[in-house]
Order: structure tokens, then C-alpha cells, then sequence
């Protein structure tokens, strides 16, 4: 049982060791700790209607990061979860265009389809490229963001553009109002079902299929499972290509959903804040359902900071920053303190 | 304690190594317990145990490398502080490692140049007449004009022996040096060694094999578990069986007399003789050729048949082929020419997962990379096999997975806690006895077993043994790959010797040592006569 929990117990530490840097660095820059981390939990958890909003916020990181746990265990270090959740939402926003006057029950469905299609062939290529010519997919995937970023100001601002549109950003035309899958401001019961189904599918492929052994077996030691016989190939192209689909998905969700339209440059954080929600997981999905929620709570007290506190919503980055800082020293020189402790 | 008490004062020599209650630690391990021993100058002596009996510690401890944490050593008379190869270097001794670590652009005279007390301007002529004379003097048969990267494996560890005198060592350490050697190189081995002795060099060997320690040395030193067991003793006092039983100690107890004879047998290169059996082929290569990559040459036009119940062994000095033949046969490399048939199916553009359902296993050569994931649960590791045949998406119940690996771990004997523990977590032994768990099923129609029981002690080679032997009854037929030759007649019903990636000889028992000995070098001359005509 201790052996279960310390996982969670250690997880709990660095989060709390990040926060007493965070405090460290709000006092340095004249910052009342105590008040700054006060009113970000107050944002986080306690004001009117906080679950709402964590749902909204949470939700579609966790989708991402449940994909990006896939890809993680099974050795590929795909960060380019902010590309393939661009190009879902990009895929989605073309197959909402096109479909413009269908009925609901047909438009939603083929949209979400297509967000997936898209986050899919936006992990492909870096996955065929890592397995047939070698290339590192940490730089083709952070490569893959870039592009996908540019293609977003590019359909944002010629094929998509909303010609009514007048403000500053560029975007699309507004989703039908028929085919939104929640407001603007929250979450909805089509939205957590989707979670619901990407936790639940994505459990039962990490812990009760072949791709769930094999490939975490691949992660620690690719050479072993090919002399076992597996076909690492096939599950290297599997891993990436799920995990770009469930990005795909979180894409097209926020377009449907809260977004409501595909605006250049919107959510520049999600993926890599899936990518940490990942790494704090560890291995695991049920794990990345809870931590995204946690995340999902940070991201709207940073909105909520600057509007009722004054406070910089820069403050959620320097928490972000730190907790990704403390989690990914504790592979390096934690883990050794650690091993002392547990003798 | 050391069993001699030679008397100390005027007239007694000064003994070569002098190790007085030696104790060394690595983290928990007790490497070398309270060990005391003297070594008389102008001998061979030979340092004998098993693995990890801590001969390579003792012989790193002798040679400063490692600091003592408790207990004293010195060289004719000099104390040594530990942990200074320097001033080990300056008491006159010097260790050469099992593995070589010459600069391989460089030729023979530049390395001693560059280690030797020479520095300054010079030719490369100059250089080269000088140290062939200083070679020729030592008589190892070395060019000193050539590249250490074009010598053959034998005369780089001449090389590494040169470099070792350069500086008028006075006791020169060999850890395993007959290892890499085929029986006809470790007999030149062994005349350069005793022409060191000649010229007064003390020497000692640090050796696992009864029959070499009795042809070369004079007294022997046998260590178990780290302590000194007995010695030196004279090696004329001596027989292969007794010096058998100080080095498995009160394991011997425990061994059947099959084992008892299999394993004084193995240590002392005697043979046994099984018949051949008359059984449809469980492996068939017909005439395969593979390409050659960064790692060697390819294989050159194999045929071999392993019949069902037969045990064919590969010979060879490491680095001619082995690898490459087993990787063909599990289908990971891809042929250019020839065929592979598993019994009466042709299999060679057949994926591993294929072979493996028509019952093809593998030990494969390196258990930490190629056998085990070490970060990940044993369960895992263990039902790896099982699961790769089917579609990724084949659901699996990980708790009927647990509970057959953990009646497999049973069954084959391994000492776990968990089956949820890492596959790290195991000693070698255990680490291979899960492989064999996991490769021996009843399903097993031919096994790659390769290097099977490199680096495990005693027991753990039993086990392995055993079986190789069971699955011989059970109909398997085997492929056993070994740089071990002893471990090769004692087991095998053939043996195919391989150079330069082509069988070249077969032999059954029994067993003529030499000849084998012969095909593995001998016929390496004559393929590269052949290729450069």
C-alpha cells in the first residue's frame, strides 16, 4: 500500500516544494506570498462557480495529456501536442465549413472525426520520419508546432477568414450555433462524456491490451521487445499517432465548444501544458485525468487574477514553470536524495 | 590466513606481492574478505575461483587500482597506499585488463613510444628499429610497425603485454587472458609467459579454467565468495579434481554425480560423447548469406542442419559471425542469399513473431539489453513473448499473466519477492533463469541459446544446463553459442566452428581438442590467404 501511494505522496511534495519556490519568487519581486498564493487558490478552487470553470479549462488538457502519457510510455518524447491540437482544431474548422447547413447530429461527429484526422497526420509524419530515417522526433514534433502555428494565422486570415470579422485577431466564421457542444464560458455533459471516454479508452489500452505491455516495454527497452518479436515500428507509429489524434480531438472540442471559432494564435499554452501534466502523471492515465484537472484549475485563476485581484497572470506561469522544473530534476538529482530516505 | 609460513628475516626473498588481510567494499559488497597471501618473485602464479569469487578485485587491489578499505599490500617490499596506479607503477607491477584499450590508429612502437620514457623528437623509423629490437628481446612476436587495429585479437594483447613491460615491470598481473584466445593462441600465450619468467618477471594469472592453471603455473591461489580458500600452493601438489572442489566448496555437496562429472569435466576440457540422434531437421540454412554492416562481415554462405534432439554448438574466436547467425535465424537480420527452414516451413522472409509460433526461442547474447527490460515489472518481461503474436489490440488480463509468469518463475527455481518487482532488481543468475522461463516453454521446437552462461557462477550454469539437456529429451533441437569450447564438448553432439562468417569445419565427439582449436584460427589464415590472392 505504501509502495502505491508513495507515487502520489512524492508528486504531492514537488508540487508543494514548487510552490515555496513560487513564494520565494513573489516575495524577490515585492509580492505578498502568502495573499499571492492565497488568491490564486481562491481563483483556482473557491470563488462562485470554480468547478465550472475547472471543468472548462480542464477537460480538453486532459484529453491532450492522456494522449501524451500514451506516447511518453512508449519512449517517444512527442511535444509537439500544441501543433497536433492546432491542426484538430484546423481540420475540424474545414469540415465545419463544409458541412455548413447539415443537420447537428451529422455536423458534430464528422468535425470531432476530422480534429482527430488532423492531430493524427500531424503526429505521423515526425513518427515516420523517426522510424524510417531516424530523425530525433523531439525536433521534428517542436518543428511540427511551429508550421501548425503559421498554418493557424494562414487559414485564420485567407481560407476561413471571417470576412465580417473587424477586430484585431483574425479568425473564422463563428460555428453554427446549433453545433456548439457547450457556452462559451463552461464546460458541458458532451464534453465531460468525451473525457470520460478518453480516460476510460485510454486506461484500457495502457493497462489491458498488447499496445498497453508492449509498448511500455518499448519505452524502457526497445531492443529487448524487438527480440521478442514485437513489431516496434508498428507501435511507435500506433503510439504517436493516437497521441496526435486525442490533441486533434481536445482541438476540435475547443473549437466546438467553448471557442466557438478558430481564432490565430488561441491557446498558445495548451500542449505543452498537457506535456506537463503528462510528466507530473508519470505513466499513468488515471493519474493525468486528476493532475489535469489540477492544471485545468491554475489556467482559470490565471484568468481570473488580473480582473479581480490585480495580480499578474503571470503568476500561473511561474507556478507552472516551477512544478515542471522540480518534476523533471526528479529523474536527476531527487531521485538519489529519495533513495536515501526509503532505505 | 595464508597456510605457508616462510621464515622472514636475513636470506628469506623478498616476496613479489605480499597481501596481508586485504578486505575491499563496492557500496554493500564484500568484494575481498580479510585475504593474505605472498607471492614468491620469479614464479607463475595463478589466481583461480569463480565468477565473482573477486580474482579481478584482487588482482586490481595488487595493481593500486583499488584502495583496500582495510589491510595492507605490498611489492618487493614496498608498501603500497592503494589506489595509485602510479606508484604501483613505480613499485614494478602492472596489470593488463581482460578488455584492451590501446589507441587503435596508432602502431606498435608509437603506443610504447608514448608510454615509455622517450618523449622528444624522433622518426617514425628510429622509433620502429628501436623498440623491434626491445621486442624481439622480450620475444612476444610483435611487428612493431603495425597498426594496433590490423593485429589480430591475440597479438593486440601482446601489445597490451609490451606496453605493460615498458615499464620495466617486474610483476606483470594477466586478468583473463586466455579468454579471448582460441586453445592454440592461449598456448603461445603461455610460451611468451614462461620466456617473461625466464628473464625473471614474476607473473601471475588470474584464470577460471583447472586444465590451463595446471599447465602453466607454479603455485595456484584459489579465492571463493572473496576469501582466500587456500594458497599459494605448489601447483605439482595438485590434482584437477581437488583443485575442482576448493573452487565450488561446499557446493560440490549439492551437485549429482552427473553435474559433479559435467562440471570437473568442463574445468578440466574433457569430454563427454552423446549419440546422434536420427530426427527430422528443426533447422535447415541453406547456403545464407547476410550483409555485412558497422559491427563485422556478414555471414558468407552457412549451411547447417539442426536435427530435433540435437545440440549443435558454434565455435568460433568472438566476432567471426556468431551474432550475425543467430540474428538471421530470429529473422532481425535480413538475408541476401539463401534460405532458413524451421522445420519443414521456409522461413526466411518471415517476421520473428511468425517464427517464434512455429516454435523458434531465443537466449539472446546480451540478457540485460536483448533478454530483459530492466525498468520494467518481470510479469511484463515475461509475457512479452506471448503477447507479440497477435493484434496490438488483443486484450489482456494482466492478472492471469502474473499469476502463470509467477508459476514459471517457480517452476524454473527464480528467487523473486514479486512479480510486480523490476527485472533489475535480479542477480545474473536469476535475471537468466527468467529468460529460460520465458524461452523453454513446451512449445519450443529449436533454441538460439546464446552465451548462455556467460558471467553466471556455478549454480545458475547447472541450471542452464540442465536445461538445454531436458529440452535435447523434450525433442527441441538446440543451437548453443559459446566462447567457452569446454562448455562446448561437454555439452554438445556437434560442433561447427565459424571464421569470418562462414562455417568452416564440423566436428563430433569425440571430441579432438586441437583440431577445433585448429579450424578456429588455422582456418582463419587460410580464408584470408584466399580472399587477398
Amino acid at each position: 500500500m505504501i509502495s502505491r501511494l508513495f507515487p502520489v505522496i512524492q508528486t504531492g511534495a514537488f508540487i508543494l516544494l514548487a510552490l515555496i519556490l513560487c513564494s520565494l519568487i513573489f516575495a524577490a519581486v515585492g509580492l505578498s506570498a502568502t495573499e499571492t498564493l492565497g488568491a490564486i487558490f481562491d481563483g483556482a478552487f473557491f470563488r462562485p462557480n470554480a468547478l465550472a470553470y475547472i471543468l472548462r479549462w480542464g477537460l480538453p488538457l486532459l484529453i491532450t495529456a492522456v494522449g501524451v502519457v500514451i506516447s511518453f510510455r512508449a519512449g517517444y518524447f512527442n511535444i509537439g501536442a500544441q501543433g497536433q491540437f492546432y491542426l484538430g482544431a484546423i481540420c475540424a474548422a474545414f469540415a465545419a465549413e463544409w458541412l455548413r447547413g447539415s443537420p447537428a447530429f451529422m455536423a458534430v461527429p464528422v468535425c470531432l472525426l476530422a480534429g482527430m484526422a488532423g492531430g493524427a497526420l500531424w503526429a505521423l509524419w515526425p513518427a515516420l520520419l523517426r522510424v524510417r530515417a531516424g530523425a530525433d522526433e523531439v525536433i521534428t514534433t517542436m518543428m511540427g508546432n511551429f508550421i501548425a502555428a503559421q498554418l493557424l494565422v494562414h487559414v485564420t486570415s485567407g481560407p476561413l477568414k471571417d470576412p465580417s470579422g473587424s477586430g484585431q485577431q483574425a479568425s473564422s466564421r463563428p460555428i453554427d450555433a446549433a453545433w456548439r457542444i457547450s457556452e462559451s464560458s463552461g464546460s458541458s455533459p458532451v464534453i465531460i462524456a468525451i473525457a470520460g471516454l478518453v480516460v476510460l479508452l485510454g486506461w484500457w489500452l495502457v493497462n489491458r491490451t498488447s499496445f498497453g505491455i508492449l509498448s511500455g516495454l518499448a519505452g524502457r527497452n526497445p531492443v529487448m521487445v524487438t527480440w521478442q518479436g514485437a513489431k516496434v515500428q508498428r507501435i511507435a507509429i500506433s503510439a504517436f499517432v493516437l497521441s496526435g489524434a486525442l490533441a486533434g480531438l481536445a482541438g476540435s472540442v475547443e473549437l466546438m465548444g467553448p471557442n466557438g471559432r478558430l481564432a490565430s494564435g488561441f491557446l498558445p499554452d495548451h500542449g505543452f501544458t498537457a506535456i506537463l501534466i503528462a510528466l507530473v502523471a508519470g505513466m499513468s492515465v488515471i493519474a493525468a485525468a486528476f493532475i489535469a484537472l489540477f492544471f485545468g484549475a491554475l489556467t482559470s485563476s490565471g484568468l481570473w487574477l488580473p480582473v479581480m485581484t490585480g495580480l499578474p497572470s503571470s503568476a500561473i506561469d511561474i507556478i507552472n514553470a516551477s512544478i515542471a522544473l522540480f518534476i523533471t530534476a526528479k529523474a536527476g538529482v531527487f531521485r538519489g536524495l529519495l533513495a536515501r530516505f526509503r532505505r | 590466513m595464508s597456510p605457508d609460513h616462510l621464515p622472514q628475516g636475513a636470506g628469506a626473498s623478498v616476496p613479489a606481492l605480499a597481501a596481508d588481510a586485504v578486505t575491499v567494499r563496492y557500496g554493500d559488497v564484500t568484494a575481498l574478505s580479510t585475504v593474505s597471501a605472498r607471492f614468491e618473485p620469479g614464479r607463475i602464479h595463478a589466481v583461480l575461483g569463480q565468477n565473482g569469487a573477486g580474482k579481478t578485485t584482487f588482482a586490481r587491489v595488487a595493481a593500486g587500482l583499488v584502495q583496500p578499505a582495510e589491510g595492507s599490500v605490498s611489492v618487493f617490499g614496498r608498501q603500497l597506499a592503494g589506489g595509485d596506479v602510479a606508484e604501483a607503477r613505480r613499485a614494478g607491477v602492472e596489470l593488463v585488463h581482460q578488455s584492451f584499450a590501446l589507441p587503435p590508429s596508432f602502431t606498435v612502437a608509437e603506443v610504447l613510444q608514448f608510454v615509455g620514457p622517450n618523449a622528444g623528437l624522433f622518426t617514425k623509423r628510429g622509433i620502429e628499429a628501436h623498440w623491434q629490437t626491445w621486442l624481439d628481446e622480450l620475444g612476444l612476436g610483435l611487428d612493431a610497425g603495425a597498426r594496433i587495429r590490423d593485429l589480430p585479437i591475440e597479438m593486440q594483447q601482446s601489445a597490451e603485454i609490451a606496453r605493460a613491460m615498458v615499464s620495466d615491470a617486474r610483476l606483470l598481473i594477466l586478468d583473463e587472458p586466455t579468454a579471448v584466445l582460441s586453445p592454440e593462441g592461449t598456448e603461445r600465450l603461455f610460451s611468451r609467459v614462461r620466456e617473461l619468467k625466464r628473464k625473471g618477471v614474476t607473473v601471475m594469472l588470474v584464470l577460471h579454467k583447472i586444465r590451463e592453471v595446471l599447465a602453466i603455473s607454479d603455485t595456484v591461489t584459489v579465492l571463493r565468495g572473496g576469501e582466500l580458500v587456500a594458497g599459494p600452493i605448489k601447483a605439482g601438489d595438485l590434482t584437477s579434481e581437488g583443485l575442482a572442489e576448493l573452487i565450488i566448496g561446499d557446493g560440490a555437496a549439492r551437485l549429482d554425480a552427473d553435474d559433479r562429472a559435467a562440471l570437473v569435466g568442463t574445468m578440466t576440457g574433457q569430454h563427454g560423447s552423446h549419440s546422434l540422434p536420427d530426427a527430422p531437421p528443426a533447422l535447415v540454412l541453406k547456403s545464407v548469406s547476410t550483409a555485412a554492416h558497422s559491427g563485422g562481415k556478414g555471414l558468407n554462405k552457412v549451411d547447417l542442419t539442426i536435427r530435433a534432439g540435437e545440440i549443435v554448438g558454434i565455435a568460433g574466436v568472438e566476432g567471426n559471425g556468431q551474432r550475425e547467425l543467430v540474428s538471421a535465424i530470429a529473422g532481425l537480420d535480413p538475408l541476401t542469399a539463401g534460405e532458413i527452414h524451421l522445420a519443414d516451413r521456409r522461413m526466411d522472409k518471415a517476421p520473428l513473431a511468425d517464427r517464434r509460433d512455429a516454435g523458434l526461442r531465443v537466449i539472446p547474447f546480451e540478457r540485460n539489453v536483448e533478454g530483459l527490460s530492466l525498468s520494467s515489472p518481470l510479469w511484463e518481461n515475461w509475457s512479452a513473448a506471448r503477447l507479440v503474436g497477435g493484434s496490438l489490440l488483443s486484450p489482456v488480463r494482466p492478472r492471469a499473466l502474473r499469476s502463470a509468469a509467477e508459476k514459471a518463475f517457480k517452476d524454473w527455481d527464480v528467487r523473486f519477492n514479486d512479480v510486480g518487482q523490476m527485472a533489475g532488481s535480479l542477480s545474473g543468475g536469476n535475471a537468466q533463469k527468467v529468460i529460460l522461463s520465458r524461452e523453454m516453454d513446451s512449445g519450443a521446437r529449436l533454441i538460439l541459446a546464446a552465451q548462455p552462461t556467460r558471467g553466471l557462477d556455478i549454480g545458475a550454469t547447472m541450471a542452464v544446463w540442465k536445461a538445454l539437456r531436458q529440452a535435447r529429451s523434450d525433442h527441441a533441437g538446440i543451437l548453443l553459442v559459446s566462447s567457452d569450447l569446454d562448455e562446448l564438448f561437454d555439452i554438445c553432439d556437434r560442433i561447427v566452428v565459424m571464421v569470418s562468417g562462414q562455417a568452416v569445419a564440423e566436428f563430433s565427439a569425440p571430441w579432438e581438442i586441437q583440431a577445433v582449436g585448429r579450424a578456429m584460427t588455422a582456418a582463419g589464415q587460410h580464408i584470408v590467404e584466399e580472399k587477398t590472392r
